[in-house]
């Protein structure tokens, strides 16, 4: 036998063994299987250079199922909650997508990053499966479909709060220097949202300094940018990259004030920029201090998980994201059960009856657009103290 | 066994055929990528700006998508023929690192061109195929294709050409063989690959942007040759279909994953330093196969 037929053979049964495992079917017509409990699945960015936030995500989610389960599940049933992680890029979250709707879950969680939204949630909304984002704040993500809608309000509303609370903060500010990443979706998206929002104030941007998200080093964009004497800094950077760029611009001299958006709105780039984050300003689209019984309730439960520490945005906005979702299911399974249903048929009904609904949160009381995106109503601004010490810090509302 | 993930893998199989080709002539380019992103953005320009490419309602039309990998595949073929003949006066690790400096040249490009939009790529790419299982056949048609391709060019002159580049260019070119040609050849051909599965890549994808053309690009579908098999051309499919099936394929350990991942591509080139397919094996299991069938034959030839 020759090699090139022992190939031919070879291309055939590798052919064949693909083409059988691509027959494998997804039947969306069959019923919803509530065995073990009601299917949910969530989709973060566990690794990666996401992953600080996907951290702060899995936490919230873990704490609203705890919530929901401890407070009778799906009318006695358990919601059950299946984590994937999608890595920092597309692929990864087209992948934990497919597997998680293979699975039979009647909704999905996430995915972190806006990029990765872009890429995976038309494979949800092909599939009729629906999706609450807890944290892409780009511009267009509920507009990919019906199926798709988002907890975290879009950086167009929120970002120039902050620029506000810094012009009140130092009102003579002239100079305003700006930084992004320009590789990344978030970081560009939002930039041209700060730039606009300080042009309206009266503050050009002197400079404009592009950097990679995946950069360390940035004295070359610092020093440039520092040449222009800037008395205030806008980033949109995401938590690694800009934590280190501010530690560096810090031990670079400057002194002013330093605005960052979401892409920074976690509590773990304090190891990364340690005491050089103090000062920080960041607008918020979650307060600790808010006084709800939903708010105080999530405080509760994250204060027993992590021993006293205040909750950042992303840990409030994945919580809120799974309580929406299990409500929405607690109301469908009253007007007719899920156990037994089609699951195609119960995943429309699920997305209708999540649109429809007035959800208390720890975001205080949210709804939504017919097209999935959020309505939230109140917004803040908080600057970070951190210790003397500089190992930790808090985010402290701005009154 | 899902068909997204499958389609990943075939996906990854033809990169891997892409990086493949300028090795059987020697040239370690790590320009794939590079070529990969731009046949991606010329299908996904088209598909969302040209009406009569995007076609109307559940999906685009096929015709739109083959032209769309031909005109992906041409273009990545210009861009390789044109900046060919410089590049590859260069050797060895010389020629990957300006291959390298043209994958981030075509990144930086696509992150500031006004038609590539940015960082944030273009999305909302109509799809040819309801059904990734669409995908599946299509692109199992493609890769069936380039594997033959391939292995016709164990027997034409060209091949051996290649071949004997490979061994030794000094050699070859006394021999009469025009070597820059060849080398010119087998870099163009590698980039049209890469162009057309591009093309075919940004539908699967939905949404194409810089970042699918990166160094980390390079080096995965570097990863994927080396531990297949540089020699013949199964090593690369066989390694592109399993590195890109392992990180899915080892979700069930959880965290330890990518650790495992990364173990594996260290493990692969120690124990196999010519990758997993390499001629004596093909030749032994050829023989372990052939007694079983034809007693008594001769024993196979090299490939």
């Amino acid at each position: 036998m020759s090699v090139g037929r022992l190939l031919r053979v070879g291309t055939g049964l590798l052919t064949l063994t693909l083409l059988l495992a691509a027959c494998g079917s997804d039947d969306a017509s069959q019923p919803v299987d509530v065995a073990a409990g009601v299917p949910v699945g969530a989709v973060l960015a566990l690794t990666g250079n996401a992953n600080v936030y996907g951290q702060d995500q899995k936490i919230g989610l873990e704490l609203a199922l705890k919530q929901r389960n401890g407070s009778g599940g799906i009318n006695g049933r358990p919601l059950t909650l299946a984590l994937e992680d999608s890595g920092s890029d597309e692929p990864g979250a087209n992948a934990a997508f497919t597997l998680q709707i293979n699975r039979g879950v009647l909704a999905l969680v996430g995915p972190t990053l806006s990029q990765q939204a872009f890429s995976a949630d038309p494979i949800a909304q092909r599939r009729g499966v629906p999706v609450v984002a807890p944290s892409n704040t780009a511009t267009g993500i509920p507009e990919i479909g019906f199926f798709i809608s988002r907890v975290s309000a879009q950086s167009s509303v929120i970002a120039p709060l902050a620029i506000d609370r810094a012009l009140k903060i130092q009102p003579g500010l002239k100079r305003a220097a700006v930084f992004y990443a320009q590789d990344d979706a978030y970081s560009t998206a939002e930039t041209t949202i700060f730039q606009e929002a300080l042009k309206e104030k009266g503050l050009e941007p002197v400079t404009v300094q592009r950097t990679q998200l995946n950069d360390q080093d940035f004295q070359n964009q610092i020093s440039a940018a520092l040449r222009e004497k800037p008395d205030l800094i806008v980033l949109s950077l995401q938590a690694v990259d800009g934590g280190n760029l501010i530690r560096q611009l810090r031990e670079l001299g400057y002194r002013g004030l330093i605005v960052a958006g979401n892409g920074m709105n976690t509590p773990n780039i304090y190891p990364i920029c340690q005491k050089y984050c103090d000062g920080l300003l960041i607008a918020q689209a979650y307060s600790p201090e808010l006084d709800t019984p939903a708010n105080t309730a999530f405080l509760k439960a994250f204060k027993a998980a992590k021993g006293g520490a205040i909750p950042p945005q992303l840990t409030a906005q994945a919580y809120t994201a799974l309580q929406v979702i299990g409500e929405a299911l607690v109301r469908l399974d009253q007007r007719q059960p899920l156990a037994g249903a089609p699951l195609a048929a119960t995943r429309k009904q699920l997305m209708q009856e999540l649109l429809a609904g007035t959800y208390a949160t720890p975001l205080g009381e949210i709804r939504f657009t017919p097209e999935g995106e959020v309505i939230q109503s109140q917004f803040f601004v908080a600057q970070v103290r951190m210790d003397p010490g500089g190992r930790n810090g808090r985010f402290a509302l701005l009154k | 066994m899902d068909a997204a993930l499958l389609e990943q893998m075939l996906l990854g199989a033809l990169l891997a055929l892409s990086v493949y080709l300028p090795l059987r002539c020697g040239q370690l380019s790590l320009a794939t990528p590079g070529f990969y992103a731009v046949g991606g953005y010329v299908a996904a320009l088209l598909s969302t700006g040209v009406a009569a490419f995007a076609g109307s309602g559940a999906t685009s039309p096929l015709w739109a998508l083959l032209a769309e990998m031909v005109l992906g595949g041409i273009l990545a073929g210009l861009i390789a023929l044109a900046i060919g003949g410089p590049v590859l006066r260069l050797r060895g690790i010389y020629l990957a690192i300006a291959t390298i400096a043209l994958v981030e040249i075509l990144r930086v490009l696509n992150l500031n061109l006004p038609f590539t939009g940015g960082a944030m790529g273009i999305f909302g790419i109509p799809q040819p195929f309801a059904h990734p299982g669409g995908y599946v056949l299509f692109t199992l048609a493609l890769l069936a294709l380039a594997c033959w391709l391939c292995q016709r060019l164990e027997a034409l002159r060209l091949g051996r050409a290649m071949a004997a580049i490979r061994d030794d260019e000094l050699a070859a070119a006394s021999l009469g063989i025009d070597t820059p040609r060849t080398k010119l050849l087998a870099f163009v051909a590698s980039a049209v690959l890469a162009g057309v599965t591009g093309a075919l890549a940004a539908h699967f994808l939905n949404a194409w942007n810089a970042r699918v053309g990166s160094f980390d690009a390079s080096i995965t579908t570097l990863a994927f040759v080396v531990f297949g098999g540089s020699r013949f051309w199964l090593g690369p499919v066989l390694g592109g279909l399993a590195l890109t099936a392992l990180p899915e394929l080892l979700r069930p350990v959880g965290d330890l994953r990518l650790i495992l991942f990364g173990s594996v591509i260290l493990l692969g080139p120690l124990f196999f330093p010519q990758g997993l397919v390499t001629a004596e094996r093909l030749r032994g299991l050829g023989a372990l196969l052939g007694r079983g069938r034809h007693r008594g034959r001769q024993a196979p030839q090299a490939p």
